[in-house]
């Protein structure tokens, strides 16, 4: 695994943009974007990215909505929620119809987010 | 006969007494003083005459009627005055008696009056409490998240800085660790900005002398609510160019904007824009919150500020948002003006007084 990972998330604060692209850069290959619509224009340019993490509040189009579309178009992709919420019933739904796979607390928890991704690629190869 | 005419002269005896029952006091003992004296002067002459023969003993005699006369009428008005006097002071004590009662009553009446007024006062200070609790209670779980970010700042600072501090990580790029460490302060200063927010709307005090910065106030009202406000709603801030400070309480406009802002996104059911603009104009300052929501029905318009008017369903709102909210622009000598169009929306107008400023200025004149 010489290659990074590539992951792409989507967040409207541009700070936690600048986190995560910062913490994560290290170990994955990070495109971000700053709203669901251009997280889907990422998802169109970056066919091997295999991971998406995206916010759940946004204006115009929140996470599972930007994920609903996102899914349909990419169902091979792996999707998580990271969310300063507790899980409310829309994600719970999103969870169990597996649109996502997880969803993770803010403040995130870099060791759990790191792990997963790379559990999930492992399985892939 | 002569028992005839007995009774036939009981039974006017009787009528005269009904009569002069039915008279005021002072007839009644005039007429019968007047008829003991006419009869006594018709007929007692005559009585002496036919008794005594002796012209001799009928001067003495005539002494001894006059004593009589005095004796009898004496007697009969004493037991007349008596008895009506006795009637008199039994009535007078009956109602003394009466009013004694009547006092207690009355003082009883005003105790429990005051009781309930007082329960009222306390139910009031609870209500308005509870109030204040439900408004917390949207807040909280819209601040949690409002917190959870900042300190998703914070963290992302900290793992950053800790894996350059163990690993040297960024180490050949420093403007890593300046955005680093600026994030954190970012995180801390809008984390501290929220707390002290939740103080404002939550702070115990009465005074109305408090320095209100309007456009403060509604920047934290507009803070608290962020998760609140729904991903499809915009808010527009229109705000006048200088600063507005009134004279008011801090934690009750608060309370107030609150209130109106919650209700203009909850009656947005999908898309659309609240606008707040405020004016500053010469002698108040109007605060318009303009929202695109369902709009209120023009039968309810009057009825929205009275307390426990609400259309949720039961256990969902208190119906006292906007009735303690208008009494909290009525302390602030303010007016509470709502425009609804139904379809169409709402626009909630709150003017406030200059109060601090007619003050000094009337002390100025004073002087």
């Amino acid at each position: 695994m010489s290659k990074k990972v590539k992951i792409i998330y989507v967040d409207d604060e541009e700070v936690n943009v600048m986190l995560f692209e910062i913490n994560f850069s290290v170990n994955f290959e990070v495109y971000s974007g700053c709203s669901g619509f251009e997280g889907l224009e990422l998802l169109d340019k970056h066919p091997d990215v295999k991971v998406v993490i995206s916010d759940m509040k946004m204006p115009k189009m929140n996470g599972i909505e930007f994920i609903k579309i996102a899914k349909e178009r990419y169902p091979e992709k792996k999707f998580y929620i990271l969310t300063g919420f507790e899980i409310t019933e829309e994600i719970q739904d999103a969870l169990q119809s597996g649109l996502i796979q997880k969803y993770f607390r803010k403040p995130f928890d870099i060791h759990e987010i790191e792990n997963t991704i790379k559990e999930h690629c492992d399985l892939q190869e | 006969m002569f028992r005839n005419c007995n009774l036939h002269n009981s039974c006017t005896l009787g009528k005269i007494y009904l009569y002069m029952k039915l008279l005021r006091f002072e007839y009644s003992i005039t007429i019968l003083y007047l008829l003991i004296g006419g009869f006594w002067i018709l007929f007692s002459d005559k009585i002496l005459y036919l008794l005594i023969n002796e012209s001799s003993r009928l001067s003495e005699f005539q002494t001894y009627k006059g004593w009589f006369y005095v004796i009898i009428t004496a007697i009969i008005l004493f037991f007349f005055i008596k008895k009506h006097l006795n009637k008199r002071r039994h009535l007078e004590k009956e109602l003394k008696e009466f009013q004694n009662l009547l006092e207690k009553k009355v003082k009883l009446r005003t105790e429990e009056l005051e009781t309930a007024i007082k329960h009222l006062r306390e139910t009031q200070a609870q209500l308005i409490q509870s109030e204040k609790m439900a408004s917390l209670g949207i807040l909280t779980a819209g601040v949690a998240h409002e917190i959870n970010n900042p300190l998703n700042y914070i963290m992302g600072s900290y793992v950053g800085l800790l894996r350059h501090y163990k690993e040297n990580t960024f180490s050949d790029n420093p403007e890593q660790v300046g955005k680093l460490i600026d994030a954190m302060k970012i995180g801390i200063d809008r984390s501290s900005a929220i707390v002290q927010g939740l103080n404002q709307f939550s702070r115990k005090s009465d005074s109305y002398t408090e320095k209100c910065n309007v456009h403060e106030i509604l920047e934290n009202s507009l803070t608290m609510l962020n998760s609140l406000i729904k991903q499809h709603i915009t808010v527009k801030k229109d705000f006048s160019a200088s600063e507005i400070v009134i004279q008011g309480n801090i934690g009750h406009l608060h309370q107030v904007f609150i209130n109106i802002i919650v209700n203009a996104v909850q009656s947005i059911e999908s898309e659309g824009e609240i606008t707040i603009k405020t004016e500053d104009n010469e002698s108040d300052i109007s605060i318009a919150i303009t929202d695109t929501g369902v709009g209120i029905p023009k039968e309810n318009l009057k009825k929205i500020t009275d307390p426990f008017f609400t259309t949720k369903a039961p256990g969902e709102g208190t119906g006292l948002g906007l009735s303690i909210s208008y009494n909290i622009i009525k302390e602030h000598k303010g007016k509470l003006i709502f425009e609804s169009q139904e379809g169409k929306g709402t626009t909630v107008n709150v003017i406030l007084a200059k109060s601090m400023n007619h003050e000094q200025e009337s002390k100025n004149y004073l002087c």
